[in-house]
């Protein structure tokens, strides 16, 4: 059988990994830069099919702190190679309340920003749920957020933020944490840190390895949040926001403006660093909102916080989730490469490409469902086809529409992604 | 404007004390079944909203406040008379195995039962035998799946073909919805329909009990 061209760049990562690492680097660097690469920069997926390609379990994806882990991860990154694989190992999840109630600490406040299990194990947090434990070993972990402040709270959180979430939200949602003050509160940090600390180490370990198979070590730097966002998934239940937004406008706005700035304290705890100073914002409540709502409850704060982190010299990488067609105008409003806008489910993708091409940074593309529905010859037609219309110019990173493949994706698709962004993507 | 008109104009404009306000002077003359008859027109005018991008779910989440609300009132007064409304179709939901999240489905019920349907809901992370079992128990005329996380895709898949082995295709109408659904994760799992509202889905929902009847 002719090899083909993933397979020889796996053979080149085998042989010499240092200079694809420094070839993905430059060729990232360049797409961020709005520049035009060598080649389209191509993303990576993994989420259940890394589970179910590799034969771990999502028990042990989240709680394994081991050599097994590491070496199915090593496995699926040499099988699926990418410019810039995006792997939350051990698996996290949202937990930026976490980082605003320590907003006052930059030592450790943006190191906290996400959820683990062995964190959840400690905090016992109500907001989410995990495998082998609250879930079944081979179930995802899942944040479902809650309803955990009243209507009526919304004065308090606007007067002092940062010791609203600590002292009312945590002890409300962490049952692991017990009274403010008292030694099982203060025991359970002391176990927090503990948590912490083992996966660190762990993922050190895991990224020195990563590297050495020809992966440029890309960080995803620094966190912040749109300040409604923190209210929807942390305090008031998606759902409860939106109908906020309509029965209390003038609490909900105050609340976002009183949010932006201790935002804004945990996102700069930590400086730009090299190579890319990347600041990451998942979006939630954005494509819920009618435009006339996101202009007036969620845009103007969110704008804020990007303007700032950007002016004092990082760059954006968000998650624009489900369809952000309707408020993409307002992105230009945002200086040219500001970042990287992932667009996970617009209605139409190229309209998209096109009114943001040589302002942001665009990434994404091809339907997750596309990869776990379609055939082979059905992806290198679609990859083909997205590449023409979108290659003239540079600054665009060619993605899965959001970073999980469904466990039955078959292989072969994701592979045949692969090759087509390889074979069509060169400039 | 008829009273009927005023209240459905309340709901779609999503003016909460207003259109509560409307139903409870009605409910105090006039029979439950009316106000109820309202709800599905209000239903079906919010379906069409959103189809054409007027409305978004933070519209769909309000009016499904109202909605509920509303039906509420009507139905304890149509219960105190001993009466019943005539439900157009059965209709179950679920959000499939392994996920858990249901925000979603808790909309399409509100939405659903406004319009008319006899809702039976299976809660989340419901296996496909479960949903074998239930079309069995209640002989629905549509199942609904819904799902936030990729992996739904690869559920409602299974479910469609428990249901396909267990000789019960035919029986009912599927329609699956969620934030990661689209026309391929629909021809993958062999659904007759996909959405990622709410109210769209009802619209669908109707129309397929519409052309039931004119079978």
């Amino acid at each position: 059988m002719a090899m083909e061209p993933i397979d020889e760049w796996i053979k080149r990562h085998e042989k010499e990994p240092e200079e694809v690492a420094k070839e993905k680097l430059n060729r990232f660097l360049k797409a961020v830069e709005l520049k035009v690469p060598d080649r389209v920069p191509i993303a990576g997926a993994a989420g259940d099919f890394l589970c179910s390609y590799t034969g771990i379990t999502w028990y042990e994806l989240s709680y394994s702190l081991t050599d097994k882990v590491e070496n199915a991860v090593l496995k699926f990154v040499h099988d699926f190679p990418s410019d810039w694989p995006i792997l939350l190992v051990p698996m996290m999840l949202e937990g930026f309340a976490l980082a605003l109630a320590f907003a006052e600490f930059p030592d450790f406040s943006n190191i906290i920003r996400f959820l683990t299990g062995p964190l959840h194990d400690v905090l016992k947090d109500k907001w989410s749920k995990w495998p082998g434990r609250e879930l079944r070993d081979n179930m995802h972990p899942q944040f479902l957020g809650g309803e955990f402040m009243k209507p009526e709270e919304y004065k308090q959180l606007i007067d002092n933020p940062v010791e609203f979430m600590n002292q009312v939200i945590l002890p409300r949602v962490c049952e692991g944490l017990g009274k403010p003050g008292s030694s099982k509160w203060n025991g359970a940090w002391i176990r927090a840190g503990i948590a912490m600390q083992k996966v660190i180490a762990f993922q050190i370990n895991l990224f020195t390895a990563i590297a050495k198979a020809g992966y440029p070590i890309i960080p995803l730097g620094t966190n912040a949040y749109a300040p409604a966002d923190v209210i929807g998934d942390f305090l008031r239940h998606p759902t409860g926001a939106m109908l906020d937004i309509r029965r209390y406008p003038d609490n909900f706005k105050a609340a976002c403006e009183a949010l932006v700035d201790p935002i804004l304290k945990v996102a700069t705890a930590v400086p730009p660093t090299p190579p890319v100073p990347l600041f990451f914002i998942p979006l939630h409540l954005n494509e819920m909102l009618p435009p006339k709502l996101y202009n007036e409850f969620y845009w103007p704060y969110l704008k804020r916080i990007i303007e700032t982190l950007v002016s004092k010299g990082y760059k954006g990488f968000v998650i624009f989730e489900g369809d952000h067609s309707p408020h993409v105008d307002t992105l230009l409003e945002l200086p040219k490469g500001w970042g990287i806008g992932w667009f996970e489910r617009p209605k139409d993708f190229i309209k998209i490409w096109e009114k943001l091409k040589g302002h942001t940074i665009v990434m994404g593309g091809v339907p997750t469902t596309l990869l776990a529905s379609g055939t082979p010859q059905q992806i290198d037609e679609y990859v083909k086809n997205l590449l023409n219309k979108i290659k003239p110019e540079g600054g665009f990173i060619i993605s899965p529409s959001i970073g999980e493949l469904p466990a039955g994706t078959p292989p072969e698709n994701v592979r045949a992604y692969i090759n087509a962004a390889l074979k069509y993507g060169t400039y | 404007m008829s009273m009927s008109e005023e209240l459905v104009k309340a709901i779609v404009e999503l003016d909460e004390g207003k259109a509560v306000e409307l139903a409870r002077k009605r409910l105090e003359v006039e029979d439950p079944l009316n106000i109820l008859n309202d709800l599905t027109k209000a239903a079906n005018i919010i379906g069409e909203k959103y189809e054409k991008g007027e409305f978004f779910i933070a519209d769909l989440v309000m009016a499904g406040e109202i909605l509920k609300a509303v039906s509420d009132m009507a139905r304890e007064k149509l219960k105190a008379l001993g009466k019943r409304r005539e439900v157009i179709g059965r209709f179950v939901i679920g959000t499939v195995e392994g996920d858990i999240h249901d925000i979603g489905k808790n909309i399409v019920i509100t939405m659903a039962e406004a319009a008319g349907f006899e809702v039976i809901d299976l809660g989340v992370d419901v296996p496909p035998q479960k949903f074998v079992d239930a079309i069995k128990q209640y002989n629905p005329d549509i199942v609904g799946m819904s799902g936030l996380l990729t992996l739904a895709i690869d559920s409602m898949k299974k479910t469609v073909d428990a249901i396909k082995e267990a000789g019960l295709r035919d029986k009912v109408k599927i329609i699956i919805g969620g934030g990661r659904v689209d026309k391929y994760a629909c021809e993958y799992v062999g659904a007759d329909a996909w959405t990622n509202s709410a109210a769209e889905g009802v619209k669908i929902m109707l129309k397929w009990i519409e052309d039931k009847k004119m079978r």
